[in-house]
């Protein structure tokens, strides 16, 4: 394929985004191409405002602005509510449901060894004490539920048992508005193993 | 009733074209060697289960001179009439059509069950522990569809914490607990059910393998199986468990060493004694023989009890080491047995034939094509 030199630039660069292979590419490229150029700098600039101006909370490392995210300089917040998650995305979904208005932490990523990832890795140690100097009482563990994030849940249940603190593993099961027919088989055992009383 | 009427075979291993019917219940398909009876069970077999029992490469299975494979297979499951159709070219994906409707192969994959017996099952017997976890493995899954999901975690856990055996040398023993013990969790529970699956599957097979093969040896040898577990076991789920944790426990500072897991079922085996003795060392290659056949035909009799349905079944080459009573016997289980049945032979079976009492079909194979039916009615 020949390509004029600027556009198979645009095209190499753009096939790095998640989810787009050299098709979706081009039909990006050619969309910019066809944008006015007041249009297309706004785009570039949106995104290297983003890169610029976003990094993470010191306290939670969820996406904050400044040193403190919305939720950490939040008084409103319940703070005696912390729920552990593995990436910055997480925070948005559960944000999203409107149901919870405790606090934070982000991991950013889950044990695993295979990719060189440990307890060091994760600053678990900045959690313990995050959790010790505050007035957290319950520590809810929304990590994945596969064999890392489990790993990471255990390993934190443990670590987090010698302070004075509740410590919860989000449920799993079926999801809401559905049909048990089209369950998958782990899900629904799962969810039998989860169980409760009504 | 569920078999395989017809068959249209294009560019397959030594096939160009080949049209071929089949009877309901029993089809022989008998010439030199060489000739194509085992491509044409394989052809078979792929048309069920969109795999080769010989290959793990489809592109083996393109004839040499033609550019793709196409199987075309009528089957009749519970009266109703289904055509598959299947078509392979070299760098493409395999396409399956059940009824003119585009499936993937994972979901047409069990919809047509078939089991197929092969000189190479012998290695069930003869070879290490691995293949025999493979065959619990696949039983298994059949068995429970949650085994597959459990086994596939169990392997990733497995991973994960081999890797972290490796990073713990000279570490502090708190520390390395510290590390281990989420991982530990999940092995314990993922592994403990895995045993309890395959101790299950087992008690089945040995009590249909039991019957097969006192059958075929007329009583005179007798065939049990045993789950040899790096775990000891327990009736109750919560006791294998914490045996399981305990041994871990006590392997710490060896696996630590070894930089890897060393107790689970991941190193289990499967012991199949004949008479009391372990086959793989003391039994002879008639005995080996018919103790794998005896396993493939538990398959059979689970499932025909499981579906209150036969599996077609396939039988390649299976006449050439068995005396005359086990042939006899044999024939017995699959006249008996009520389902279809694929046999190839290189040497003649007529006067066995002869004498049960049963139809058949059979088909003659000259290089790569189908020859001189002879269909025969029953008596």
């Amino acid at each position: 394929m020949v390509y004029p030199g600027h556009l198979k630039k645009l095209v190499e660069a753009l096939t790095r985004f998640p989810g787009i292979g050299q098709k979706s590419a081009q039909r990006i490229a050619f969309y910019l191409l066809g944008c006015s150029r007041e249009d297309v700098v706004a785009i570039a600039r949106a995104m290297v405002d983003a890169k610029d101006k976003l990094g993470f909370c010191q306290t939670c490392g969820s996406l904050a602005e400044t040193d403190l995210c919305i939720y950490c300089s939040d008084s409103k917040r319940d703070n005696n509510l912390l729920c552990v998650v593995q990436e910055p995305r997480d925070v948005l979904v559960l944000e999203r449901t409107g149901q919870y208005s405790g606090l934070y932490h982000v991991l950013h990523g889950a044990l695993s060894p295979l990719d060189g990832i440990g307890p060091e890795e994760l600053k678990l140690d900045r959690l313990v004490s995050r959790i010790r100097e505050s007035e957290i009482r319950e520590v809810i563990i929304a990590t994945n539920p596969n064999v890392e994030g489990d790993a990471t849940a255990g390993y934190l249940a443990r670590l987090l048992n010698p302070l004075s603190v509740r410590v919860t593993r989000i449920a799993f099961g079926l999801p809401v508005g559905g049909d048990i027919e089209y369950a998958d088989d782990l899900t629904l055992s799962r969810a039998l193993d989860g169980r409760r009383v009504i | 009733m569920f078999y395989l009427e017809s068959l249209l075979i294009k560019g397959f291993r030594n096939y160009h074209y080949q049209q071929l019917q089949f009877n309901p219940r029993l089809n022989i398909i008998c010439g030199g060697n060489a000739q194509g009876k085992t491509n044409l069970l394989e052809s078979i077999y792929y048309l069920s289960v969109t795999r080769s029992f010989r290959t793990r490469r489809d592109q083996e299975l393109v004839n040499w001179e033609e550019p793709l494979f196409y199987l075309k297979g009528i089957f009749y499951k519970y009266d109703l009439r289904n055509s598959i159709r299947i078509s392979y070219r070299k760098n493409a994906q395999l396409k399956v059509k059940v009824n003119d409707k585009a499936v993937s192969r994972y979901a047409h994959l069990q919809q047509f069950p078939i089991v197929v017996f092969s000189p190479d099952d012998v290695l069930l017997i003869r070879e290490g522990p691995s293949i025999r976890r493979r065959f619990l493995n696949l039983e298994a899954s059949r068995l429970s569809p949650q085994y597959f999901e459990e086994l596939r975690a169990y392997q990733r856990v497995l991973q994960q914490r081999n890797n972290l055996l490796k990073k713990l040398y000279g570490r502090g023993s708190r520390q390395i607990n510290e590390l281990l013990e989420p991982w530990d969790e999940t092995l314990v529970s993922l592994g403990s059910n895995i045993i309890h699956t395959r101790v299950k599957i087992i008690k089945y097979l040995e009590k249909e393998g039991k019957v097969f093969f006192e059958n075929m040896t007329s009583s005179r040898e007798t065939i049990s199986l045993e789950y040899a577990a790096s775990v000891e076991y327990s009736e109750a789920f919560n006791e294998t468990k914490e045996i399981f944790r305990r041994r871990l426990e006590k392997a710490r500072e060896i696996e630590i060493r070894k930089g890897s897991t060393v107790v689970g079922p991941h190193l289990d085996d499967l012991k199949i004694m004949i008479n009391g003795y372990d086959s793989r060392k003391y039994s002879s290659q008639g005995q080996k023989r018919t103790a794998a056949l005896s396993l493939k035909m538990a398959e059979v009799s689970l499932f025909r009890k499981e579906h209150n349905d036969c599996p077609i079944i396939l039988l390649d080459d299976v006449f050439s080491e068995f005396d005359e009573k086990r042939k006899m016997h044999l024939l017995d289980f699959l006249r008996d047995n009520s389902g279809q049945c694929f046999i190839s032979t290189a040497i003649g079976i007529d006067n066995l034939l002869e004498s049960i009492s049963s139809d058949y079909k059979t088909i003659s194979i000259h290089q790569g094509r189908a020859s001189d039916e002879v269909s025969r009615p029953g008596n």
